[in-house]
């Protein structure tokens, strides 16, 4: 999902560039309120996390590769807006030193998986856990569906702004929405989806079991 | 921000577990490039600037990202590339501890300043 230098035309990049900065300027803000003591630390590693996590890429039957993000994991433990500011530190290491995504579509990668990722994954999670109740099942459900969620409507996102190219601006992604829609999707509705569902409801089940104290550290819900 | 300070004697118990725990999976990382060993890349990251306009994107840049794919350029080879992925992905777990660390205490500082 990380889409490199070429692929979108000038005006896309400035435009999620954009729709960026107010997220990036309020995901700050929310951290400068919001964490504390506890959850900065622990926000330094769930970014390390995600790091390594999307290092872990396998083959998709398609002929490309896939990989999560964690994205939604760091939702649930610290809110959306910790997972904004951790996923685009990850995301501006991934593409200045490992050219992993591209510079100038570092708004855009921003915008899918450390802003759309995150908040649809926790959203979902809340909004499956008051349909579940409060048990630890309905925990690790909710924290699966809204992994799932979370990262297809990133890969959505992108697949869409891929595919927008062709009609906007000649010489960049030379594949239409019919083609990047069904190609993203597939990736993450049969590999990418299960994975991150299966990880992140491990973990969240595993701390809710051990540690339930660390899920209410940071993740106070007012304003998301 | 007394949490700041990630030195061993002060980090708590659990920490330390979360951290071993990550410590397992950066050895095991290099299986992230050899089960896709020349399989292909992920859908639409077939390469920097080839398919797209060169005119403006940096692709000087992209050319120069000091390990280019989480790997150390030359290290071809199956057991030398594992060997920089591992590399990469301790520097890359270091920076992002970094880096999220100096954030932070920009925003205390940001914070200190406001009150």
């Amino acid at each position: 999902m990380h889409i490199p230098d070429g692929y979108l035309g000038p005006l896309t990049c400035l435009v999620m560039y954009a729709v960026m900065a107010p997220i990036w300027w309020l995901a700050a803000r929310a951290m400068k309120e919001k964490l504390g003591d506890k959850s900065v630390p622990m926000l330094a590693m769930l970014t390390a996390v995600a790091f390594l996590v999307m290092m872990f890429n396998w083959p998709v039957p398609d002929g490309t590769t896939a990989h999560m993000v964690g994205g939604t994991l760091i939702a649930i433990i610290l809110g959306p807006w910790a997972a904004v500011i951790g996923i685009t530190v990850a995301l501006v290491i991934q593409a200045f030193f490992f050219g992993d995504g591209g510079i100038t579509a570092l708004g855009a990668n921003s915008f899918n998986m450390a802003f759309v990722l995150p908040f649809v994954g926790y959203y979902v999670y809340r909004g499956m856990k008051k349909v579940l109740g409060d048990g630890p099942s309905s925990e690790m459900i909710a924290a699966g569906v809204g992994a799932y969620a979370g990262i297809n409507v990133a890969a959505i996102a992108a697949a869409i702004e891929f595919g927008i190219q062709p009609y906007i601006s000649s010489g960049y992604c030379p594949y239409g929405l019919n083609l990047a829609i069904p190609a993203m999707a597939f990736a993450h509705l049969t590999t990418a989806g299960p994975v991150a569902a299966v990880v992140t409801s491990l973990v969240i089940g595993y701390m809710r079991k051990n540690r339930p104290d660390l899920l209410d550290a940071g993740a106070a819900p007012a304003g998301g | 921000m007394q949490g700041l300070h990630l030195r061993g004697d002060e980090m708590e118990a659990w920490m330390k577990k979360a951290w071993i725990a990550i410590g397992f999976f950066v050895l095991v990382v290099p299986l992230g490039i050899l089960v896709t060993w020349s399989y292909g890349d992920a859908w639409g990251e077939w390469g920097s600037v080839s398919d797209g306009n060169t005119t403006w994107t940096p692709k000087e840049y992209s050319g120069g990202a000091p390990l280019p794919d989480y790997s150390i350029p030359g290290w071809e080879n199956k057991l030398m590339a594992s060997v920089g992925y591992w590399i990469s992905a301790v520097i890359g777990i270091i920076m992002s501890v970094v880096t999220v660390l100096g954030i932070a205490k920009a925003v205390e500082l940001w914070k200190g300043h406001n009150e």
